[in-house]
């Protein structure tokens, strides 16, 4: 019964109910929610907000919030494809995935120089880094739709597997940036809950204080944080390159606010510390779906936006809700959790 | 208090305003024949009037140690529905103006209450709540540009004494601004609640009135702003302008505004605004130079200027 209380208590409870509640909805209007098709369509419509969304997990749980990640994949993307194209190398995928990477840990190395010496707000810091990339995509490298190179090309294109609904006759392939974001994610997911410096991150967003004196190397952790994120950002953003079988740059600005979306909603707090890869999933999942499958329900795509908007707000204020009643006992429950 | 208000305003004030008339003697010398016309300068004050309306409500809400980033999209749902009213009342602008203002005040009042009531972290508030003004725009505009009004538009491309008509509007709600931050009691205790919530609650203030009040004028100026945009392009559209959001933080920074709230003085933030539309308008006098590179000096600057920031309140401090 104790288990029981405590789970209710989890932000990630409430999604998963949201998400199982949605998807039945979505299945009695339209009975096209549990066919193989659109399951797979939605994990692929996943692959690409759910690997942003760790470099949203890391910034906000040992930091703050990180705005950078949509332009820094673009812009090493765009490096990364233009090398590959201008010296003919046609070798296996990984290497163009490794320029990106490359430069992905340099733009984020400039994030986490700014933040870790200065000490600035890192929204701030990171919609001015943004603005620069994409200042230097656009101007200095007048980045535009362009093919992919032959070894992506072909990597978008093959299908781990693919399944057909026999009903309705559509089918869908599930691309191979599955297995990326899974090996990514398992990763992620180690070395956040095994090892010392999974630790820090979490610590070093608790409490900097506290984790210094217990001996953490606070910036180093956090410098560390803001590389890797730029290194996970250029995955992801060649990821959709490669998905999209071309390289769109006009596509990955703004993705951002649904990401941040995304994980505040699978219980990321802003004040830091606390959030879970589980989290971050699930309200990936939740998003998707809400954006894949208003559609299906009959909703107009207009209303998008209206959704995506009222579930952040439902799902920041029931956690500020349970922690009121929480606390109501113990005289003032002010805190000040301002951004 | 009014001392050490003081302060603040005389330095970070004064080194905007010798940036201000450096920039504006080297776009003099290098380009003067360009810039120094009448219909420049009018056309610089057009177009400051809507981004320093939206950087005013957002330095407020910084001041009070949250963040506004739904402001751009308050602006396009405002302006969106003044156009809409127009339309049904047949040309009724004061109608359709009217409408604007208060549609920025409940879109506001809704961030203030997320925000003082509910204890959303602003940044996440303002975050879920502009995509439910855009998603609202969207609706009632079903995805499609807006047509405006004739005689607003007119109204707005008037002048008195040569002086553009928007510019004027921007310049009495400026000096509101800065009177009702520097001088009223109201603004006295927005810049403690941004200091030390805690602290205000303990010294007696109500902080949920005066957070859910920062926020409603945040919402109002947007309002304003989103009638002035209506009048000036004739026109408004559910995702026009999302750039303005980062463009307020970068006024509101580079007008001394300390993002972590408690410190900054509203007429730097208009000289901000004035510094960084110019810089603009001189950037378009080299038609060499692509659009794009505009992001990447503002990021620049904000960056930058933060860094100045940093180095400058130091040097004070081992004063």
């Amino acid at each position: 019964m104790k288990k029981f209380k405590k789970i209710t208590q989890d932000t990630e409870f409430w999604v998963f109910i949201i998400i199982v509640i949605l998807s039945l909805i979505i299945q009695v209007r339209s009975g096209q929610f549990f066919t193989n098709n659109n399951i797979v369509d939605i994990i692929r419509s996943m692959i690409y907000p759910a690997l942003g969304a760790i470099c949203a997990l890391l910034a906000f749980v040992s930091t703050g919030p990180d705005v950078s990640f949509p332009m820094i994949g673009a812009c090493s993307s765009f490096l990364a494809i233009a090398i590959t194209k201008s010296t003919g190398f046609n070798g296996p995928w990984i290497f163009v995935y490794l320029i990106a990477i490359i430069f992905g840990a340099i733009m984020g190395a400039v994030n986490g120089f700014i933040i870790v010496k200065y000490k600035f707000p890192s929204l701030i810091v990171t919609l001015g880094t943004s603005s620069i990339i994409s200042g230097l995509l656009f101007g200095a490298f007048e980045a535009e739709r362009t093919e992919l190179p032959a070894n992506l090309q072909a990597f978008g294109s093959a299908a781990l597997f693919s399944v057909k609904n026999v009903k309705t006759g559509l089918g869908s392939s599930m691309p191979y940036t599955f297995i990326i974001l899974i090996v990514v994610y398992l990763v992620a997911y180690i070395v956040l809950n095994y090892t010392m410096i999974g630790r820090g991150v979490y610590a070093i967003g608790g409490d900097e204080i506290s984790a210094d004196r217990a001996g953490f190397n606070v910036n180093a952790i956090r410098f560390g944080v803001f590389v890797i994120n730029g290194c996970v950002a250029a995955i992801a953003g060649l990821s959709y390159a490669t998905m999209t079988l071309h390289y769109l740059p006009a596509e990955y600005s703004g993705g951002e606010m649904v990401v941040i979306a995304a994980i505040v909603l699978g219980g990321a707090k802003l004040t830091g510390g606390v959030g879970t890869l589980r989290g971050c999933l699930l309200g990936t999942l939740l998003l998707s779906m809400v954006t894949n499958s208003l559609i299906l329900v009959g909703i107009s795509i207009n209303w998008q936006k209206v959704f995506i908007g009222g579930i952040i707000i439902v799902g920041t204020v029931i956690p500020m809700v349970q922690k009121h009643f929480a606390s109501k006992n113990s005289g003032i429950h002010q805190n000040g959790g301002n951004a | 208090m009014t001392k050490v208000r003081k302060l603040h305003i005389d330095d970070k004030v004064e080194k905007l305003i010798f940036i201000f008339v450096v920039l504006f003697a080297v776009m003099a010398l290098t380009k003067g024949n360009q810039i120094l016309k009448p219909t420049v300068f009018q056309t610089i004050a057009r177009q400051v009037s809507e981004i320093g309306l939206m950087a005013l409500g957002c330095s407020i809400c910084m001041i009070s140690g949250g963040i506004d980033l739904s402001g751009a999209y308050i602006a396009n749902l405002a302006g969106i529905s003044a156009a809409l009213v127009m339309q049904k009342t047949s040309g009724n602008i004061f109608a359709g103006m009217l409408c604007g203002i208060l549609i920025g005040a409940i879109c506001g009042a809704f961030n203030g209450v997320l925000v003082a009531h509910l204890r959303i972290p602003a940044m996440l508030a303002t975050l879920g709540s502009y995509q439910i003004f855009q998603g609202i725009a969207i609706v009632i505009s079903d995805g499609k540009t807006v047509q405006g009004n004739k005689i607003l538009a007119k109204f707005a491309m008037g002048k008195v004494l040569g002086i553009p008509i928007p510019f004027i509007i921007f310049a009495v709600v400026a000096l509101g601004a800065i009177f009702l931050m520097g001088k009223t009691s109201f603004g006295r205790r927005v810049y403690f609640v941004g200091t030390n919530e805690k602290c205000s609650i303990f010294s007696g203030i109500r902080t949920k009135q005066v957070l859910l009040f920062t926020y409603t004028i945040s919402g109002v100026l947007c309002g304003i702003a989103g009638n002035l945009s209506l009048a000036r392009i004739n026109s408004a559209k559910a995702d026009f302008g999302s750039s303005y959001i980062m463009q307020c933080i970068l006024i509101s920074v580079l007008g001394g505004i300390n993002p972590n709230g408690g410190f900054g003085a509203v007429p730097g933030v208009i000289i901000a605004a004035f510094i960084l539309q110019m810089l603009s308008s001189y950037l378009n006098t080299f038609p060499d130079i692509s659009n794009y590179y505009r992001d990447l000096i503002w990021g620049l600057a904000l960056i930058l200027v933060l860094i100045a920031n940093y180095y400058s309140d130091k040097r004070k401090m081992r004063k």
